[in-house]
């Protein structure tokens, strides 16, 4: 399984946009930028829903009111996330892919991240019907804001496993 | 200033902290954490300013949700960034790179501030005149450039 992911690793790293990343001063940090704006707008709108699910800070507006106005924009953040990440990685493909950081933040923590979202994005709608939560929306709230955290720490951890 | 790095960086608390493998991680958890949310927070007011989002929402009532997180987020991101910054204060202090970080990083706050500060005061009336949809995206650009000078830093002077 391992040597069939590293030869899609190896052909994404011959890629001319891989190359150009990899052989230019400026690329790298513009396409990092670009995954770090998705994640600000991705992460940030993510972290805002679920602090409101759990009932914390200003409780005007309702969960299922946040939760549709920042709607668009929280699925564009992660489009731009995922496009400026996938540069990143096609950069330094062979690099990322033994690196058990890196697998346990793609292959677990992400996906695991992204289908409680869509299950919490839906829920705000019965969840947030009124200023105060239920238990359910509080403890759905925390689990996913914990998931990115663990996110988060597995993507700061990757250089520490890095062999290279 | 270059005597107050030196002091710092040789600071015996700053270099059991920079030792701690477990703490330096949460500093750096905790510093893209807070950026992001207070980045994420700050772009979602002034793309409403410019109403590209949450239009069925008022933009006074979405600024004073998210205000609260846009400081929690800034709290966050320069509590631990201090800390970051404290381990190889010299290095950081010497990099031209890292002084625009901070000169762009305190544009985009004083217009993201200013942003949210005009829109709450607003109250629920629609509709922004050209003059502060364009603010708006000038906060935008500034957040992006922070974003883009952030990671310029350890990419062109190695430090960080």
């Amino acid at each position: 399984m391992l040597s069939f992911f590293m030869a899609i690793a190896k052909w994404l790293q011959s890629t001319w946009w891989a190359l150009d990343i990899s052989g230019s001063t400026w690329a790298y940090p513009f396409v990092q930028a670009t995954h770090f704006s998705g994640l600000s707008l991705w992460i940030g709108t993510n972290l805002a829903l679920d602090l409101r699910l759990l009932g914390i800070g200003k409780k005007r507006r309702t969960a299922a009111e946040l939760s549709d106005a920042l709607f668009w924009w929280n699925w564009l953040g992660l489009l731009v996330a995922i496009t400026g990440g996938f540069m990143l990685f096609s950069s330094a493909a062979t690099k990322y892919i033994p690196n058990p950081a890196f697998e346990l933040k793609l292959g677990i923590f992400i996906p695991l991240g992204i289908i409680l979202h869509i299950v919490n994005q839906q829920k705000a709608k019965t969840w947030g019907l009124t200023p105060e939560t239920p238990g359910i929306a509080k403890f759905m709230g925390l689990i996913e804001l914990l998931i990115w955290f663990t996110v988060i720490t597995c993507a700061v951890s990757i250089p520490n496993f890095d062999t290279h | 200033m270059i005597h107050f790095c030196r002091w710092l960086e040789q600071n015996s608390f700053i270099l059991w902290l920079d030792s701690n493998v477990v703490l330096s991680l949460v500093l750096e958890i905790m510093h893209y954490s807070g950026f992001f949310l207070l980045v994420g927070s700050t772009a979602i007011v002034d793309l409403r300013v410019m109403g590209l989002a949450g239009r069925k929402e008022p933009a006074s009532g979405l600024a004073e949700q998210l205000q609260p997180w846009m400081w929690t987020g800034f709290c966050m991101a320069l509590f631990s960034g201090f800390f970051m910054f404290a381990a190889d204060a010299v290095d950081f202090y010497m990099a031209d790179w890292f002084r625009y970080k901070i000169i762009v990083v305190l544009l985009a706050l004083i217009f993201g501030v200013l942003m949210f500060r005009y829109v709450r005061r607003r109250g629920e009336a629609q509709g922004f005149s050209a003059a502060v949809r364009l603010a708006a995206l000038v906060s935008l650009v500034f957040w992006i450039g922070a974003i883009l000078v952030s990671v310029e830093v350890p990419a062109i002077s190695g430090v960080g």
